[in-house]
C-alpha cells in the first residue's frame, strides 16, 4: 500500500464568519497545488471549516514522492577540453563538484550546443517529511487582510492557533506546523465536549467530531442544516423565511452546532418601514425574518444558537430582549427622524465634507442637480421633479436611522419624503438614485430615477478624475468602476439616448477645481467609461468578439444606447453570406486608400467611369445611398447593413475587372473617390473592415 | 417559562465585586478607576501604557467612562454620557485566555450549557491613539456584552508581547442578569441600609450632565483648553516625562470629545483635532518606552519571582 487519506486540521480560536469560506476554499487550493508541485499522487480533496477549525481531507496521498532524475549542466563541450583532448580546469572542477571522474560525466545535446552533464537521481521523499512544509506555505497565502500574534509567540496568524493534525492514513505527523507540534488531537464544542478528541483516521474525522464532539465540521452539511431547519421552525410560526440566502453563511460561519430557535416581538413593531425591521434582524442581529404568503412580515424570527441549551427558554427570551431594545431604538429614531422635514436638513450637509477639494455634501447635491436637470432637459423631460429629488438625495444620511442603518440611506430618504408630502416621483428617485448598488442589482425603475443615478455617477467620476485619482489595478477605493458600470448599464438597459461625451464635458464644467474641461482628462474619462462597457457587451453576449466591439469603438457613437444598436445591427450582419468578402472588400479598400494617403474630398466624376464593372458598382452606390440615408437616420443600422449587402456582387466584379492604381492620374483619383464613397457608407455604421469573420 | 431566573440577581454592586474576587483570584493586579475623564477603560494608564514594551502585566479594574455624546438627558433607557467599563488586561495574553474569560461569566451566574456565548468578529482601531487589535464582541444570546482584543499595535508600536484585553459592559450584563429594561431601574444594592437603584445615583447627573455637555460648556474655553493641554504635553515629553505628559493628552481627548458634543468642530477640523492627538499619543509611548528601558525593564523578572497562582 502505498497511498493513505490525508488529513490536515488547524484548530483556532474563533475565524472572522464572513472570511470563513473563502479561508476554507484557499486553504484546500493552497494545499492542493502545493502536493501537486511536490510531485504526490492523490485523489478527491475535500475543504471543512467552522468557527474554530480549518480542515482539508486529501484521499489517496501518495506517501512517498517518485525518484526523479536531475541534470546538472558543466561547461560546453568545446571549453571543457583543450586543442589536445585532454580536460581544461574548467571540466576538472565540474568533475570535482559533482564528486566522479571525468570519465564518468554525460553530455548533453541542444541546437546550441554540446555540454558535459552529471546526472543525479534524486531519491523521491516520504511524505511525510514534506507535509509539514507543505502545509505551512499553504497558510502562507492564505488571504487574511491583517494577521496577528498573541502571547509572547511570532507566530502569526487569523486567530490564535491551539492545536493542529496531520494523519496520514493512522500515523500521525509529530511535526512543528505554526509553532505547534502537530499531534492527532482535535478538540470537540467548547460547551458539549470537553478535552481532546482523538482522531484515529482522517476518514472517521467528520464522524469522531459529530458524535463525540458536537461539531458539523462540513461546512455545506452544517448549512443545509440549519436551512431546513430555520425553514422548519418558521413552519411552526404559519409563515416561511425571507431574505435567508443573504445570511446563510454566515450563519454557518457562527455556529459549530446549529440549534434554530423560534421567537417573537411585539406586533406594534410591525408599523415601522418594513425595511428597517428587516435589517434590524439581519444585519444586526444575523436573525431570519419571517413573512406570511402575502409577504407580509410576521412579529417572529428565527434565531440559530451554537448550544442545545439546558434551557432554551432562556435563550429565547434573551434573543427576544435584545430585538426589543434594538426594534425600540429604531422607532425612537422613526419618530424622531420625522419631526424635521427632511429639505430643512440641507443647511446640514454642508457641514458634511464629501471629499477635500469637492466641497461639502450640500455642494455635490447642487453638482447632482445641476446635471440632473441638464439630462432631463436632453430628454424632454420635467425637470422639476428630479431638481428637487437632486435637493433632498442625501439629506437622510444626517437622520438618526441612516446614522444606525447606513445601508438604509435612499430608503429611508423616500419614507421621510413621502411623510413631508413631497411628490411620488420625488421621494422615489430619492431611493432609486443609489441603484444599482453592485454588479447585477436592479437598476431605478422611474425615470426620474434614472437621470438622478447617472447624474450621482458621473459627478462621483468627474470629481474624483479631477483630482487627479483613478482605480488602479485591485485598488479603487472610490467605487469608480461599479460608477461607470452603472452609468454603462442604466443608460442602455433603461434607454436613456444622452450624448456621453456630452454628458462627461458637462460633468467636468461644474466641478470646483476649475481646470475642469481639459480635453484629456475628459477623453480619460471617456476612455474609462467605454472600457466598462466593452466588459459590459462582453458579459452580456459570450459570443461577442473584441474585433466586433471595436469595429463599432472606432466610431465612437455619441450615445450608448446608439452603440448598442450598431453592435446587434454588426453582429447579425456577420452571420450574412456576403459578410466575408464584404469585410475582406472593406480591408482591402481601406488598405488602397491608405496607400494613396488617404485622400479627402474627392468627388466622383461619372463621365470618368470607363468600365462597365465601375459604372454598375456607381449606380449600385447611389441606389444604396439613397435607400440608406432614411434608415441611417432612423438608427435602422441592421437595415442599413442588409442594404449593403447587396453590394456584394458589384464590388466583387469591380475588383475581378478594373484596375485602381492606373497610369492615367484622372482615372485613377476618380476610382479612389468611388472607393472612399463606398467606404464612408459602410462606416457610417461601423468599420466592418476590423472584423474577422470565420 | 421553565427558565430559572437565580432567586436574587445580582446587584450592580455585587457583580463588580463577583468579577473583583475572580480576576484577583487569577492573579490580576486590581487598580482602582483612574482620577482622569477618558471615554473608556483602555485609556487607563493600567491599559494604554502597560501594552507597551516587553515587561508582563495583568491587572484589573473598574473604569467610569465618559462620552459626552452619548448623552440623552436620563430619557433614554440604554444610553449613558456616564458609565462603567470592568476592564481586564493580561500580558502576554494566556494561551486559555478565552476560557478564563467563560469562567468569569460563570463567576457572575451565566452558565455556558444554558446561555448562548458566542465570540463573533469584531476588531478594533483608534485612529486618535495610532493603535489597532483583532478580537470579538461577546454575544450572551444575541446580545453584546463584552469587547475581546488581543492588542497588536499602540500608540505605533507593536506590541511584543500581546496584551489580551477584555472590557465587559457592565450595565448591559447587569439589564440582562436582573432582567430590567432600562438602566435606570437596575437594582445598585439592596441592604440592611435599604434599597438603592442605579437610577437613585446616576439619573440627575444624566440630566444636568447632558445639559452642560449638549448646550453649556463654555466651547472658547475648551478651545484654550485643548490647546493648553497639547502644548504641556509636548513641552512634559521634551522632559522626558512620559506619565504626567500622557495626563495632559488624556485632558485633550476628553475636551475634545466635549467640543464635539457642542458641535465645534467641522468634519474637516474635526480630523485635524483627531491627528493632533494622535502626534501625543506617538510621542508619549516612545517617551514611555524609552523611560521603561532606561531603567532596565524592571518588571521582567516579576512573573519568575512571584507565586504561582491557581
Amino acid at each position: 500500500m502505498n497511498k493513505a487519506d490525508f488529513l490536515v486540521e488547524i484548530g483556532t480560536e474563533e475565524l472572522p464568519p464572513k472570511a470563513l469560506r473563502s479561508l476554507m476554499t484557499a486553504f484546500a487550493e493552497n494545499l492542493t497545488k502545493a502536493i501537486d508541485e511536490a510531485r504526490l499522487e492523490h485523489g478527491a480533496v475535500h475543504a471543512y471549516a467552522s468557527p474554530r477549525r480549518l480542515a482539508v481531507l486529501v484521499e489517496k496521498l501518495g506517501l512517498q514522492q517518485d525518484d526523479r532524475t536531475v541534470q546538472q549542466q558543466g561547461p560546453a563541450v568545446k571549453i571543457a577540453f583543450g586543442d589536445d583532448g585532454k580536460p581544461t580546469p574548467a571540466a576538472t572542477a565540474f568533475a570535482r563538484k559533482c564528486g566522479v571522474a571525468i570519465g564518468e560525466l554525460s553530455r548533453s545535446k541542444t541546437s546550441k550546443g554540446e555540454w558535459l552533464a552529471f546526472e543525479v537521481v534524486e531519491k523521491g521523499r516520504a511524505a511525510a517529511e514534506i507535509l509539514p512544509g507543505l502545509v505551512e506555505q499553504a497558510l502562507t497565502s492564505l488571504p487574511i487582510p491583517r494577521r496577528m500574534r498573541w502571547g509572547d509567540g511570532d507566530v502569526e496568524f487569523v486567530r490564535p492557533v491551539h492545536w493542529v493534525i496531520l494523519l496520514h492514513g493512522r500515523k500521525t505527523i509529530k511535526a512543528p506546523v505554526l509553532g505547534i507540534t502537530a499531534g492527532n488531537q482535535s478538540r470537540g464544542h467548547r460547551v458539549h465536549s470537553s478535552g481532546d478528541l482523538t482522531i484515529s483516521s482522517p476518514g472517521s474525522y467528520l464522524d469522531t467530531l459529530e458524535k463525540d464532539g458536537y461539531v458539523i465540521a462540513d461546512f455545506e452539511r452544517r448549512r443545509a442544516l440549519i436551512i431546513s431547519g430555520v425553514t422548519a421552525a418558521a413552519a411552526e410560526s404559519g409563515g416561511s423565511i425571507i431574505d435567508g440566502e443573504s445570511l446563510y453563511d454566515e450563519v454557518a460561519a457562527l455556529v459549530e452546532w446549529p440549534v434554530p430557535l423560534l421567537g417573537d416581538f411585539d406586533s406594534k413593531y410591525l408599523s415601522l418601514p418594513r425595511e428597517v425591521v428587516i435589517s434590524t434582524l439581519t444585519r444586526h442581529q444575523r436573525y431570519f425574518p419571517i413573512a406570511d404568503a402575502e409577504g407580509n412580515l410576521l412579529p417572529h424570527f428565527v434565531t440559530v444558537a451554537n448550544l442545545d441549551s439546558k434551557d432554551p427558554g432562556q435563550v429565547r427570551s434573551g434573543n427576544e430582549r435584545v430585538i426589543r431594545s434594538r426594534l425600540a431604538d429604531a422607532a425612537f429614531f422613526w419618530d424622531t427622524d420625522r419631526r424635521i422635514v427632511l429639505a430643512s436638513r440641507q443647511d446640514a450637509l454642508n457641514e458634511v465634507v464629501y471629499q477635500h477639494g469637492l466641497g461639502s455634501l450640500f455642494d455635490r447635491t447642487q453638482r447632482i442637480g445641476t446635471l440632473a436637470t441638464w439630462l432631463a432637459t436632453k430628454l424632454n423631460m420635467n425637470s422639476d421633479d428630479v431638481d428637487r429629488a437632486a435637493a433632498l438625495a442625501k439629506c437622510d444620511l444626517l437622520t438618526g436611522m441612516v446614522g444606525e442603518f447606513p445601508e438604509l440611506q435612499g430608503i429611508m430618504g423616500r419614507y421621510y419624503a413621502t411623510a413631508d408630502g413631497e411628490t411620488d416621483a420625488v421621494a422615489c428617485a430619492i431611493e432609486e438614485h443609489y441603484l444599482p448598488r453592485y454588479a447585477g442589482d436592479k437598476l431605478p425603475a422611474s425615470k426620474e430615477g434614472q437621470v438622478l443615478a447617472v447624474a450621482d455617477r458621473l459627478d462621483t467620476l468627474a470629481g474624483i478624475f479631477s483630482l487627479g485619482k483613478r482605480a488602479s489595478g485591485n485598488r479603487d477605493p472610490f467605487g469608480l468602476r461599479r460608477a461607470a458600470l452603472g452609468v454603462v448599464r442604466i443608460l442602455i438597459e433603461c434607454g436613456l439616448d444622452i450624448d456621453l461625451k456630452a454628458l462627461i464635458a458637462k460633468a467636468f464644467a461644474i466641478q470646483p477645481s476649475g481646470k475642469a474641461v481639459e480635453a484629456d482628462i475628459a477623453d480619460e474619462l471617456y476612455v474609462f467609461v467605454t472600457d466598462r462597457l466593452r466588459r459590459y457587451f462582453l458579459d452580456r453576449d459570450p459570443g461577442l468578439s473584441v474585433e466586433t466591439f471595436d469595429a463599432v469603438m472606432v466610431r465612437q457613437p455619441a450615445s450608448l444606447l446608439d452603440f448598442d444598436r450598431r453592435l446587434v445591427a454588426v453582429q447579425t450582419f456577420a452571420r450574412l453570406e456576403q459578410a466575408k468578402s464584404l469585410a475582406a472588400a472593406n480591408k482591402r479598400i481601406a488598405n488602397i486608400l491608405q496607400k494613396a494617403d488617404n485622400p479627402d474630398g474627392l468627388s466622383i466624376n461619372q463621365k470618368l467611369l470607363q468600365e462597365e464593372a465601375e459604372q454598375a458598382l456607381f449606380s449600385s452606390l447611389v441606389n444604396a445611398q439613397r435607400k440608406v440615408r432614411p434608415l441611417l437616420a432612423a438608427r435602422s443600422y441592421a437595415e442599413v447593413l442588409n442594404e449593403l449587402a447587396d453590394l456584394r456582387d458589384p464590388i466583387d466584379r469591380f475588383f475581378d475587372n478594373v484596375m485602381v492604381m492606373v497610369d492615367d492620374d484622372k482615372v485613377k483619383t476618380n476610382r479612389l473617390a468611388l472607393l472612399g464613397e463606398l467606404r464612408a457608407l459602410f462606416l457610417d455604421v461601423a468599420d466592418i473592415s476590423r472584423m474577422s469573420i470565420g | 417559562m421553565s427558565s430559572q431566573i437565580p432567586p436574587t440577581p445580582l446587584s450592580f454592586q455585587d457583580l463588580i465585586i463577583k468579577l473583583q474576587q475572580y480576576w484577583a483570584e487569577c492573579g490580576c493586579v486590581i487598580m482602582q478607576p483612574y482620577d482622569k475623564e477618558m471615554g473608556a477603560g483602555t485609556f487607563h494608564p493600567a491599559t494604554f501604557l502597560r501594552a507597551i514594551g516587553p515587561e508582563p502585566w495583568s491587572a484589573a479594574y473598574v473604569q467610569p467612562s465618559r462620552r459626552p455624546t452619548d448623552g440623552r438627558y436620563g430619557n433614554n433607557p440604554f444610553r449613558l454620557q456616564h458609565y462603567y467599563q470592568y476592564q481586564v488586561v493580561l500580558k502576554p495574553s494566556p494561551d486559555d485566555i478565552q476560557e478564563m474569560y467563560l469562567e468569569s461569566l460563570r463567576a457572575i451566574g451565566i452558565d455556558s450549557a444554558v446561555h448562548d456565548i458566542r465570540f463573533v468578529e469584531d476588531n478594533w482601531e483608534s485612529p486618535t491613539l495610532g493603535a489597532w487589535g483583532l478580537g470579538w464582541e461577546v454575544w450572551l444570546n444575541g446580545m453584546e456584552i463584552t469587547q475581546f482584543t488581543y492588542f497588536q499595535q499602540i500608540g505605533g508600536l507593536e506590541c511584543r508581547p500581546v496584551t489580551g484585553e477584555i472590557s465587559y459592559g457592565l450595565e448591559r450584563l447587569a439589564m440582562y442578569l436582573q432582567d430590567v429594561e432600562s438602566i435606570f431601574d437596575l437594582l445598585w444594592t439592596d441592604g440592611p441600609l435599604g434599597r438603592i437603584s442605579y437610577g437613585d445615583i446616576y439619573h440627575q447627573n444624566e440630566v444636568e450632565q447632558s445639559k452642560y455637555n449638549f448646550e453649556l460648556a463654555d466651547v472658547e474655553a475648551l478651545f484654550n483648553t485643548f490647546d493648553h493641554a497639547e502644548h504641556d504635553a509636548q513641552r512634559l515629553i521634551d522632559l522626558d516625562l512620559a506619565l504626567p505628559a500622557y495626563e495632559q493628552m488624556l485632558s485633550a481627548s476628553h475636551t475634545f470629545n466635549l467640543l464635539d458634543a457642542r458641535q465645534a468642530i467641522s468634519v474637516t477640523e474635526r480630523q485635524r483635532f483627531i491627528l493632533r492627538i494622535r502626534a501625543l499619543s506617538q510621542s508619549i509611548c516612545e517617551t514611555y518606552f524609552a523611560s521603561r528601558e532606561a531603567l532596565g525593564f524592571p518588571m521582567l523578572d516579576s512573573r519568575v519571582q512571584g507565586r504561582a497562582s491557581k
